[in-house]
């Protein structure tokens, strides 16, 4: 365990879950889910669309009520504690600004509901404007007035109004293009950071929970599969499902202590059915498993470069290696290799 | 340039010819209030305020304005209240028969009026009910709720309804999310509604006619009256009866703007 994950469970936990289930009909779509969140974390939860992954974070935001199981704040049970009633503020996918309202009027909605006067209201309203970055100017302007990027700003500065302990996000970047979106999410966790909140962010996208998470918890079905932090996953995936879902991964079937896809003995010490191996682990040379490739394509990434390789019996591979790499032309074959320590072992 | 000053004179001529085609039947109903015969021959030998001073002066024109006008006020607060909660049911919530419901629901709209009046008078007199203006009032809202209701509904559908729900997890109770979020949201359809169900029921002749019984609402006035006796003062109770209709909805419609400058 790192330093880092250590002293996240040193802090006491704010959000505890324990056997949350919630069925619509006949899907069940969030099952038995139990996890501990500290305070200050930064958990994200990922999963594939249809995961249900908006489900649970409907359930912890007090939007959907569960089937069964309970849910404790600071061990004070929750569960039928109504959304409206708890600390905690979810910022929505489609955002769900208030378009008949204006920026102002959005960020004192809380504030307003609470009863706070007015001229406290706005006066917190321009705090908050500059927490998110966005100038007084913003305060007067109806929100249908605002770029997707301040929209967001909007968004999340009327969510920390209402005062949450925590904030939970539903993957509120989704639609926003790619480069505002690494933007964003770096002021996110900036943002994090200075407040010390507890955030749990949704995604379906790993590499954006790589940049941000303290942890990250991956749900498949309605299961909470695997949960750690981004090292912990990244170096051990618990099966199959986790690797491939971290980015393009090798994944090699063992067989009779062979891997049959490269033909070559596989490690005396196997620890699973499948070994992991990732881009960069298969390199140009002569390694602990070497075999000869075919280079089928090559694509620049900046410094880098992704080679896609075929093996002698027409399995498919991926290796990432720096530079250029003008030797590895389309249609040539190279001997690459990885080594034994590099693999992880998953059995499904 | 010489295409688009082409294109724009055409512009012009089909928009005054679209004006024209709307405003010249107002107009005649006009120039034939302002004549002191029974037979149109125009231009008129005489041109006279006189049938004015007749409509103005007789019981009858009051009475048929306070009779539209009961009918049509009831009409506008009975269907904007059932409407809205009609539209709630229509658009928001999922529940069994709601597919069944919107069909049922706007089936009355395809009934021919004369046949919708004609099966109504049927039923209030099997059940032992007078027609009055009441249930000519009731009528109208068979025909009418449904047209609201989608006016309304079309509003329920044109918002994310995540802003409700925005709204109740950033501590507003559900009374102060319909104030802060549905209200405003929906207002702009609930105006549109009410102004339909003025007009329609304001203007309706083939459901008054076989429902008013002997309360006489002013289309169906002006129906007998043009085709059994017609004198000037026909045309002058419906320039009178327009130009009332028309200040109640300017007057609406002043209401509106004030009280969103208000706030
Ligand atoms: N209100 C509902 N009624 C019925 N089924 C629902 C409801 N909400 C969600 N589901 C089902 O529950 C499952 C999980 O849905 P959920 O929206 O939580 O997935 P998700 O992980 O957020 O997906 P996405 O990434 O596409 O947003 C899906 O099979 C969905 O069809
Ligand atoms: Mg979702």
């Amino acid at each position: 365990m790192t330093a880092e994950a250590a002293r996240a469970t040193d802090r006491p936990v704010i959000l505890s879950l324990a056997g949350l289930s919630k069925t619509f009909g006949d899907t069940s779509a969030v099952k038995q889910v139990s996890l501990d969140i500290p305070e200050g974390e930064f958990l994200t939860i990922v999963g594939p669309s249809g995961s249900g992954k908006s489900t649970l974070v409907r359930l912890l935001a007090g939007l959907e009520t569960p089937t069964s199981g309970t849910l404790k704040l600071r061990g004070k049970d929750i569960t039928a504690l109504p959304a409206n009633r708890r600390p905690t503020a979810l910022v929505f996918q489609s955002l769900a600004l208030f378009d008949h309202r204006t920026v102002g009027q959005n960020i004192e909605f809380a504030m307003k509901m609470k009863g706070v006067p007015a001229d406290k209201r706005k006066a917190r309203a321009h705090e908050l404007l500059a927490l998110v970055r966005l100038s007084d100017s913003y305060y007067e302007r109806p929100v249908t007035h605002c770029s997707g990027g301040e929209r967001q700003r909007v968004a999340l500065a009327r969510a920390f109004a209402s005062d949450p302990e925590i904030l939970f996000f539903d993957e509120p970047l989704s639609a926003i293009d790619y480069r505002l979106r690494k933007t964003l999410e770096v002021e996110l966790k900036e943002l994090h950071q200075r407040t010390g909140r507890t955030f749990v962010y949704i995604t379906h996208s790993l590499e954006e929970a790589m940049i941000m998470s303290d942890r990250i918890a991956i749900l498949k079905d309605g299961d909470l599969i695997q949960i750690g932090t981004p090292a912990e996953i990244y170096r051990q995936p618990r099966d199959r499902f986790v690797a491939s879902f971290m980015g393009e991964v090798n994944i090699l079937r063992v067989e009779d202590g062979t891997f049959p896809d490269i033909g070559r003995p596989a490690p005396a010490d196997a620890a699973g059915a499948y070994a992991i191996v990732r881009p960069e682990d298969l390199l140009p040379g002569s390694r602990d498993v070497t075999a000869e490739y075919a280079v089928t394509q090559r694509l620049m990434l900046g410094s880098r470069t992704q080679l896609h390789l075929a093996s002698p019996s027409g399995a498919s591979f991926v290796s990432e290696i720096a530079g250029a790499a003008e030797v590895f032309q389309v249609g040539t074959s190279h001997a690459f290799g990885f080594d034994t320590d590099r693999i992880a072992w998953v059995d499904r | 340039m010489r295409q688009g000053r082409h294109l724009s004179a055409l512009r012009t001529l089909w928009i005054v010819a679209i004006l024209a085609f709307l405003y010249i039947p107002i107009v005649s109903v006009v120039l034939a209030s302002l004549a002191n015969t029974r037979y149109m021959r125009f231009p008129h030998r005489v041109w006279t305020l006189e049938a004015y001073g007749d409509a103005l002066s007789s019981f009858t024109t009051w009475q048929l304005h306070s009779i539209s006008l009961s009918i049509a006020l009831s009409v506008v607060v009975l269907s904007t209240i059932l409407g809205t909660l009609g539209a709630v049911a229509f658009a928001r919530y999922d529940w069994r028969g709601r597919t069944w419901f919107q069909r049922f629901m706007v089936l009355p709209i395809f009934f021919p009026q004369p046949v919708l009046g004609l099966a109504l008078l049927l039923t209030f007199t099997a059940i032992g009910i007078q027609p009055s203006w009441k249930t000519a009032a009731l009528a109208h809202l068979v025909w009418i709720l449904p047209i609201v209701t989608l006016v309304i509904s079309v509003r329920f559908f044109g918002y994310d309804v995540a802003q409700e729900e925005a709204a109740y997890d950033l501590g507003a109770t559900h009374v102060q999310v319909v104030r802060e979020v549905t209200l405003p949201q929906i207002w702009p359809g609930i105006f549109s509604g009410i102004l339909f169900g003025f007009l329609l029921s304001w203007s309706n002749l083939p459901l008054s006619v076989f429902t008013s019984g002997p309360d006489t609402p002013l289309p169906v006035w002006l129906f007998s009256r043009t085709a059994t006796n017609y004198s000037p003062l026909v045309p002058s109770v419906a320039v009178i009866g327009t130009v009332v209709s028309a200040l109640i909805v300017v007057g609406a419609g002043l209401l509106l703007w004030a009280g969103r400058r208000l706030r």
